[in-house]
């Protein structure tokens, strides 16, 4: 085993994350997609763990409730809600990024029994200065609705060291994404490290990441550079069809991972500097940023990686992602990007033309 | 603005398209007044007013056709806060009534095709593809729709439309205001009034640059005004439902909401409405009912299925069920009493917060449990609108609750407001026979 594979090796899963947090007095937040202040549920002790579908949950539950043409993260995860698995969480947090997760939070509210506090949080689309106002407010109020379920207040100094350790585990992951070539291990693996962003503690999740970049002294992968947008890397079988197709993962724009690599903020005031961080992160459709700003962020990415595609990878029913498809991809393929958007639910498995999708993709750029 | 495109804009739309116009709507007028002009035994014959709804719509889309050039055009959603544009002296476009248009003229399918063909995907919403095939092709069973200067987005209906005109900022590269207006699970916040109020500033502030004048409060304070008073009329002509025989049902009032949807603020929608409402009021003093032989009463929840909106009214009348109300209609009422003229752009902050698609699903199944009560509804239907998400999600609890908690039975009719390929009429045929013998038993 190497050096990386033993610290890989070290990632607990989420099942383990929140017996440990648990066995230590600690109480969990089950959180849905996509933006949130970590740092603030970590001041009050809370673990949050997210909640992204999880793959191969039953929809029955949540088809209950929900439209067939809602998306299978949404019904995945009130199915997994209902079904008792997130019995774990002391409070139940969905932001808001669309008109389904909008859904479920008021479904959630209304007319679930839900048996612990749910929580919203908007995250606002206007401009710049009043929408920051606007968030820093937001987290506000959810720090009153924290405070009056813990019982704690957390003190201004104690909210800014929750971001700081946040803010480090974000430039840790950020490094992380940048020295991907470096990771002598499949793409699957890669994946498990940075998504444990999604569960461990910041300072966890740091050592984590700390320890994997030192132990990342491979050469530089070989293979078709490859960007990967989309919402979340699930089904996962894809990141194995990229890779049996000769192809590596040189960028990621996926909402769960890159575009969560939020810059440190600048106020000493802890809400304005959560609020300035979560909007300062990259350009994201779910926070309806402008196409041009996505297309520029995706150039980027492909620029550094060196990619010569992009796979756009996006769950059935996400109208955020395929709204902005058509002209992004224009523009990519005059730029010499060449793309293709598979689209899959995440409580399924990958469909085999997928497979042969993304082999046609990496022959049409060799 | 040049000279020529406003001598073009007035000799074609407001001189001669006009005077074309009134000559049609007359000549209508007096066909409908010829005795067995009407043969439904079902239906009641149409309201004498109807002609001059056909003008006041045709009139609009013709001042559209020569707006560019002459006068600011805005591009707006339709819970977009459009006083301040119509005080500055924009001609404002209705995309989803553009795009309901075209379903109703059984185009809407043709012209999204172009939308799918470019890389658009049929899971997104019709209403957003027919325009998209509209701006991409040029096809438009309304002659032709100018070209915006200006894009106003208010999410208050859906995040959709804030996708839509990211799309539409992309193609035209012309500026988009966003007025982003949180959603409202519970009750609002005074954060989130202050955010809206804010947006509302800027979106000022942006509207000024693009029309190169400053907007003045008066002319804020009158277009407001008479927002207020034909959203007051119209209400007004909705509670009209409340009368036994219903003199109008949610079916006309999908037809007749045009002009509060998309000419909200000017003096002649005001007169309309007055109009409609007079012509009601005598039609239920002498018990005229919309439908000849009223047995039954519904709700209904959510769009229409526009392409099939006569359809499903003829296969209802034929049974006697008159739907007496919707929620979709209602919208565009039930918050005139927030609206404070000499107070433009604070009440407008509330008022643009609370249409029922930014509140809870809560909410919604209240407001239709109270019209249950207040229009003596025997039952609901909720169409489950696959291109509408924020309408639809929740209508599966809602449905149960209305017949635990409301005492009527409720269907859930799957359709689409504007894709005809996501409907099927067989099946909801046969779905629709079995409620409304539930309801007749």
């Amino acid at each position: 085993m190497s050096d990386l594979e033993a610290v890989l090796a070290r990632i607990p899963s989420r099942a383990a994350a929140i017996a440990k947090h648990r066995e230590s007095g600690g109480r969990v937040a089950a959180v849905f997609p996509i933006h949130y202040a970590r740092a603030l549920f970590r001041a009050f002790g809370l673990l949050p763990v997210e909640v992204w579908g999880p793959p191969r949950t039953n929809t029955t539950l949540g088809d209950a409730h929900l439209q067939a043409y809602t998306c299978s993260i949404v019904r995945g995860g009130l199915s997994f809600f209902l079904s008792g698995k997130l019995d774990v969480a002391d409070v139940v947090l969905v932001p808001h990024a669309c008109d389904s997760l909008q859904g479920l939070g008021s479904v959630l509210l209304d007319f679930v029994d839900a048996k612990r506090p749910v929580l919203t949080l908007y995250n606002p689309r206007g401009p710049e200065r009043a929408s920051l106002d606007f968030m820093a407010a937001e987290l506000r109020r959810l720090y009153e609705r924290l405070a009056e379920i813990t019982g704690a207040r957390p003190s201004s100094r104690e909210l800014l060291a929750a971001v700081e350790e946040d803010e480090n585990a974000d430039e840790l992951l950020g490094r992380l994404l940048a020295a991907r070539r470096r990771f002598d291990v499949d793409e699957r693996a890669f994946y498990r490290l940075v998504r444990a962003r999604e569960y461990l503690p910041a300072a966890e999740f740091a050592a984590l990441a700390e320890a994997a970049l030192d132990a990342a002294d491979g050469p530089e992968k070989k293979g078709i550079g490859v960007v990967l947008s989309g919402i979340v890397p699930e089904p996962m079988e894809i990141l194995d069809a990229l890779s049996e197709a000769g192809a590596v993962a040189v960028g990621d724009d996926f909402a769960a991972i890159g575009r969560r690599l939020y810059p440190a903020g600048a106020s000493d005031e802890p809400f304005q500097r959560m609020a300035e961080r979560l909007l300062g992160g990259p350009p994201d459709s779910t926070r309806g940023s402008p196409i041009d700003d996505r297309i520029a962020h995706l150039e980027r990415l492909a620029d550094c990686g060196g990619a010569k595609a992009i796979l756009f990878f996006i769950v059935k029913f996400c109208e955020p992602e395929l709204f902005y498809l058509p002209q992004m991809r224009a523009r990519l393929t005059e730029l010499g990007l060449r793309s293709v958007v598979i689209e899959a639910d995440v409580t399924d498995t990958l469909p085999q033309q997928a497979v042969t999708r993304v082999e046609a993709l990496l022959e049409t750029v060799q | 603005m040049s000279v020529l495109d406003v001598v073009r804009y007035h000799a074609g739309a407001t001189i001669g398209g006009q005077a074309l116009l009134r000559w049609q709507r007359i000549g209508l007028e007096r066909r409908m007044r010829r005795p067995g002009f009407w043969k439904d035994p079902h239906i009641e014959a149409p309201l004498a007013v109807s002609p001059r709804l056909k003008e006041l719509i045709s009139r609009h889309y013709l001042k559209g056709r020569f707006a560019n050039g002459a006068k600011k055009v805005a591009w707006v959603t339709s819970g977009a806060p459009v006083e301040l544009l119509i005080a500055l002296g924009y001609f404002p476009i209705y995309p989803e009534n553009h795009a309901a248009v075209c379903g109703i003229r059984r185009k809407a399918e043709e012209i999204a095709t172009e939308a799918e063909n470019a890389g658009w995907s049929r899971d997104v919403c019709s209403y957003a593809r027919t325009d998209i095939g509209t701006v991409l092709s040029g096809k438009t069973p309304v002659g032709r729709l100018p070209k915006p200067d200006l894009l106003l987005c208010c999410t208050n209906i859906c995040q959709t439309v804030l996708l839509w005109y990211r799309v539409l900022a992309h193609h035209f590269q012309v500026p988009l205001v966003v007025i982003d207006t949180p959603f409202l699970y519970k009750e609002a916040s005074e954060h989130e009034v202050a955010f809206v109020e804010r947006q509302l500033q800027n979106a000022v502030e942006v509207a000024e640059r693009v029309a190169g004048k400053t907007l003045s409060p008066k002319k804020l304070e009158l277009v407001t005004r008479r927002s207020k008073e034909a959203s007051e009329l119209w209400r007004q002509v909705m509670e009209m439902g409340k009368h036994r025989p219903a003199p109008i049902t949610a079916f006309d009032e999908f037809i007749h909401m045009a002009p509060i949807v998309e000419m909200r603020g000017e003096e002649f929608t005001v007169s309309y409405y007055r109009a409609l409402l007079d012509e009601l009021e005598e039609r239920a003093r002498l018990g005229i009912g919309a439908l000849k032989h009223e047995k039954k009463r519904l709700i209904w929840d959510n769009l229409p299925i526009w392409y099939r909106v006569r359809w499903l009214s003829e296969l209802l009348a034929e049974r006697g069920v008159a739907m007496v109300a919707s929620t979709y209609t209602n919208a565009w009422g039930e918050l005139s009493d927030m609206i404070d003229p000499e107070r433009p752009l604070e009440s407008a902050s509330r008022v643009y917060l609370h249409p029922i698609l930014n509140r809870g699903t809560g909410h919604k199944l209240a407001v239709m449990k109270q019209m249950v009560k207040d229009y003596s509804a025997d039952g609901v239907i909720l169409h489950s609108d696959r291109s509408c998400k924020p309408y639809s999600i929740g209508q599966v609890d809602q449905r149960e609750r209305l017949g635990r908690e409301a005492g009527v039975p409720a269907l859930l009719l799957e359709a689409d407001h504007n894709d005809p390929r996501a409907f099927s009429e067989e099946q909801s045929r046969s779905r629709l026979e079995a409620f409304l013998e539930v309801l007749e038993a």
